[in-house]
């Protein structure tokens, strides 16, 4: 296959973010014309990747260039897709947010192509150094995205917390490689994954430190325990969009990396790291649930709450050490969260976009009156988060929690159950806030303009959550893939990271 | 008639509801075009009742590949069981319709569908991850009805219930998965039909019963049985009428259904074995909710505590191990759905017009409304169990099979229903007979319209009291078909 047409995602998003960077020094270009401008760039970046996506491949791209740090397979561009996919859904559901915050400027959008890039980076790479720099070009301009519009007294304090405590990490990552370099004299994932084949006993021992060292970095971005504690300030002080931005399509990327790490590389020393996975895994949804139960503020309920997720990931990550079919469980439940993560957090920078006060519980009384569809909406996002049947998140849940019982981690998943047994109680409460209460007398209806792309992409996602809940299987009719395709598709990409 | 039939009565009332939802705002026509989806899923069940075949095992059969990467299918079918149920379901839901006609809003009638297609669904499903879909699916409308329409503390209550009842099924979930994890290691392939789960041989017995207990919570709460049945009480009382009909005389009896299709099959051994102790807890449950029936001064409360005390008699008939234990609860089943749904109807009735539901501020109701007096008594005696009703028939059918089981539990079964007689008949005397002191409510007495939705059911229960076998006919052979492989099975494990 052409290699230039692998690299073609890439390349555009690089140049969209130049462009972009360019044109923002002119006054003339509105937001709304930042916003189609990197639209069209993504859209054609999408549509490069899906060109590509026909059959299984694995191809070094220019090896002598960039001396195999770079790796394009089937994986990675599975990832590529829901990257972008998630980023350009960001942008059209964020629409309405970014043209009432007059901070929204050309400029954004240049760092928000930046982020995308380096994500796109780091789901490509097959060397440590690589992915450490492509995840810090994703990480800085997050940092900066989180602490857009620094007037905010939350934003600020969000953004050091995340700063600091994201650099601070960032050296355990950077200690774990050269720990690993000491041992095998390469940072290359391929090379390593050899010396792990050829030795043993203690020759693996700074190896096994590296890899730990790296996994805190892992561990850190997606907020599992012990990490987990900047989430709730850092999601509640940045713009709700760029919430939803991290809580998706962000953990989406270093999730591919470290799957793929696990997947190829270290497979077969992964089980070391069983039982600290183990109490992690335990850790994580305890955490999670006791914080999100406790919330006031739905945006920090739905922030805490994404911990409880991540630790049902991690739940099926740890079961990919004694069964591989959980890699699927893991894309399956990346997708569904994506999904509905970006539904429900645009959903509610969308209501906040004009009136700047729905944030509490309190807040939300009465929505089903004055904002029917709106409210229809945010429940289907809702019912898709605890995973109720009909929605893609109950398909998640079903596949993480099988895969985990079919690894041997029944006591797991039936504490996992325990803690969606508890979710129930926080996604329902904010639901019989919207449709049990009158509404708050100050937040009367002033005529909301519904018609616009936030909207409409909110009611994509919605039937994207339905259908992906009931499957084409059975509405037969409808043209979309089905549950099992997005399974198969899976099955094919993982597979495409042991062509040799 | 084609097999999709099945599809078509689950699926209606969804499609209606949905279609309904964003066309129009007119209330009368909601609740119209509702009836009228609800009568022809009445006709084509008729149809199917006739059609069906008694020995001929499951029927009407639709099995379609869901999710084929883990074998879950799209699987549906009918036997003597389910068909009695689904004929219950199907003749209660429009003529109750009849009796909710005016006042309601449209969200009102649109749950009401919604929950329709939820339990005929969960009625019908085969396989169980499908079952299990369609059981969470009909909670959903359930929570909408009663913290819109609910009274009191509504809020907390609806919260409470679907917290309470997802805790239980999600268990369940779990054991679902594991048990088609074992069948998967066990045989190669997936597969989650209830058919298929049945023949897992791998299980230790540790595991079987940890799994019993997960899908027993799940029903037990739903049914209640005691000591999971602190749900009802606030629920009853503060959920509207339509919510309180649905849930105790249809989704309670689902709970009863799903134990005689899927646990029992599934683990027949542990069937056998801790049968005497489901016995017992259904007698102790038959009297402690009676007696806690017997004090207490709210009547929607009062009928919670019936209605409860009823199923747990119920339950103790599943487990009794014989013909005429699970033919009784079978019929019971039935005859409860219609006594006590139209008790909690017509009480419904008395707390819209007088606004009042306490037992000892009612009163002089019988001089008022004569019609709803007589008819409120006659669903009062078929839920005691005169002689002549339904209750009658199928109370003595349980109590021949506890005999049956063992002779002391069936005295004892025989003199506690003595309790059932006592705080409906004292609570009858006190809330309808008895002349009240002061002035008098303001009572109506039953509409034209109401007294026909009442028709068929006061039919029922003496067609079904008098001359039950045309019924149990249709459903006897799947009984002593279902009884003997479970022994046979439960012998050989």
């Amino acid at each position: 296959m052409n290699q230039l047409i692998l690299i073609m995602p890439i390349l555009i998003i690089l140049s969209a973010s130049v462009i972009l960077m360019l044109l923002s020094v002119y006054d003339k270009y509105s937001t709304k014309n930042f916003i189609v401008i990197s639209s069209i760039f993504l859209i054609i970046a999408l549509g490069f990747s899906i060109f590509s996506f026909e059959d299984m491949y694995s191809i070094k791209v220019y090896s002598d260039i960039f001396n195999n740090v770079l790796i394009f397979d089937s994986f990675s561009n599975f990832f590529t897709i829901l990257l972008i996919l998630g980023t350009l859904l960001t942008i059209l559901i964020g629409e309405h947010y970014f043209l009432h915050r007059k901070y929204f400027k050309g400029e954004f959008f240049t760092i928000l192509m930046f982020a995308l890039f380096g994500m796109i980076l780091l789901a490509n790479s097959n060397e440590l150094l690589t992915a450490f720099i492509a995840l810090e070009i994703a990480s800085f301009s997050v940092y900066v995205m989180v602490g857009y519009n620094s007037d905010d007294n939350k934003r600020v304090e969000a953004i050091f917390k995340y700063l600091v405590l994201g650099s601070f990490i960032g050296a355990f990552y950077l200690l774990g490689t050269v720990l690993i370099y000491g041992a095998t004299q390469t940072t290359n994932l391929s090379e390593i994954s050899t010396y792990i084949a050829t030795h043993s006993g203690a020759e693996l021992n700074l190896v096994y430190i590296g890899i730990t060292l790296i996994l805190f970095t892992f561990l850190f971005k997606i907020a599992a325990f012990p990490f987990q504690s900047w989430v709730l300030d850092v999601y509640r002080g940045a713009p709700m969009i760029i919430t939803a931005y991290m809580a998706s399509v962000f953990k989406i990327a270093i999730f591919s990396f470290f799957l793929r790490i696990f997947l190829q590389d270290i497979a077969s020393i992964i089980d070391f790291w069983d039982t600290i996975m183990y109490v992690l895994v335990i850790l994580t949804l305890v955490f999670g649930t006791w914080l999100a139960v406790t919330q006031k503020i739905v945006k920090r309920m739905l922030a805490a709450s994404s911990i409880v997720h991540t630790g049902y990931l991690l739940l099926a990550f740890l079961a990919l050490g004694q069964n591989g079919e959980a890699a699927y469980a893991t894309m399956f439940y990346l997708i569904a969260y994506l999904v509905t993560a970006i539904g429900a957090f645009g959903l509610i920078s969308h209501i906040i976009s004009e009136t700047s006060v729905r944030v509490t519980y309190d807040d939300f009384k009465g929505l089903s009156k004055e904002r029917p569809f709106l409210a229809a909406m945010m429940t289907i996002f809702l019912l898709s988060l605890a995973g109720i049947p009909s929605t893609i998140g109950f398909i998640g849940k079903f596949y993480v929690f099988t895969e985990a019982i079919n690894a041997g981690f029944a006591a797991l998943a039936v504490l996992a159950i325990f803690a969606t047994i508890v979710s129930v109680y926080y996604y329902f409460r904010l639901i019989a806030t919207m449709y049990f209460y009158p509404a708050n007398a100050s937040c009367e209806s002033v005529g909301f303009n519904d018609k616009r792309v936030s909207t409409y992409v909110i009611a994509f996602l919605a039937i994207v959550t339905i259908l992906g809940g009931i499957g084409s299987a059975i509405v037969f009719f409808i043209p979309i893939p089905s549950i099992d395709t997005i399974i198969e598709i899976s099955q094919m990409t993982v597979r495409s990271l042991f062509i040799k | 008639m084609s097999a999709d039939v099945l599809s078509f009565i689950i699926f209606l009332p969804a499609v209606v509801a949905f279609g309904l939802m964003i066309t129009t705002k007119n209330v009368e026509a909601v609740r119209n075009i509702a009836f009228l989806a609800t009568t022809v899923v009445l006709a084509l069940v008729l149809k199917l009742y006739l059609e069906f075949e008694p020995s001929a095992g499951m029927q009407f059969v639709t099995n379609a590949s869901w999710i084929s990467s883990y074998g879950i299918n799209y699987y549906i079918g009918v036997d003597g069981f389910s068909l009695t149920i689904l004929m219950m379901i199907a003749i209660l839901i429009p003529t109750s319709y009849l009796l909710l006609w005016e006042g309601r809003t449209k969200g009102y009638w649109i749950n009401l569908l919604l929950v329709q297609t939820g339990v005929t669904g969960s009625l019908l499903a085969l396989d169980v991850v499908l079952f299990y879909f369609f059981w969470e699916v009909m909670l959903l409308p359930v929570f909408l009805l009663i913290g819109i329409y609910g009274f009191g503390n509504k809020v907390f209550t609806t919260i409470k219930v679907t917290v309470y009842t997802m805790a239980g099924s999600l268990l369940m979930f779990v054991a679902i998965l594991y048990l088609g994890v074992a069948f998967n290691s066990e045989y190669g392939y997936w597969s989650f039909q209830y058919n298929d789960l049945m023949k897992i041989t791998t299980l230790s017995y540790e595991e079987n019963i940890w799994l019993f207990l997960a899908f027993l919570a799940a029903f037990a709460i739903k049914i209640p049985i005691f000591p999971l049945h602190t749900w009802i009480m606030e629920t009853y009382k503060n959920a509207p009428t339509g919510a309180v009909f649905l849930l105790s005389s249809i989704m309670a009896k689902l709970g009863v259904y799903a134990i005689v299709r899927f646990m029992i099959p599934i683990f027949p051994e542990i069937y056998v074995e801790f049968s005497m102790w489901f016995v017992i807890f259904g007698l102790f449950g038959l009297v402690y909710f009676g007696i806690a029936a017997l004090m207490q001064d709210d009547i929607k409360r009062m009928f919670a505590y019936s209605s409860a005390s009823h199923l747990s008699f119920i339950s103790a008939g599943i487990f009794s191990l014989n013909e005429y234990g699970i033919n009784g609860a079978l019929y019971l089943i039935i005859a409860h759905a219609i006594a006590t749904g139209a008790l909690f109807l017509l009480v419904g009735i008395i707390h819209e017009e007088t606004g009042t539901k306490s037992i000892k501020q009612l009163g002089g109701i019988a001089k008022t409304a004569p019609i709803f007096t007589v008819i409120f008594a006659i669903m009062l005696f078929a839920n005691v169990g005169l002689p002549g009703t339904n209750g009658f028939v199928s109370e003595l059918l349980i109590i021949f099979g506890i005999y049956e089981f063992n002779h002391t539990l069936g005295y004892i079964s025989a003199l506690t229903v003595i309790i059932g007689a006592s705080y409906m008949l004292w609570m009858f005397q006190r809330a309808i007979l008895q002349n009240r002191d002061g002035e008098c409510l303001k009572m109506r007495d039953l509409k034209i319209k109401e007294i026909i939705g009442l028709t068929p059911w006061i039919i029922l229960v003496f067609l079904m009291g008098i001359y039950p076998d045309i019924f149990i006919d249709k459903f006897e052979p799947t009984v002593t078909h279902y009884i003997n492989d479970i022994l046979k099975i439960g012998a050989m494990k």
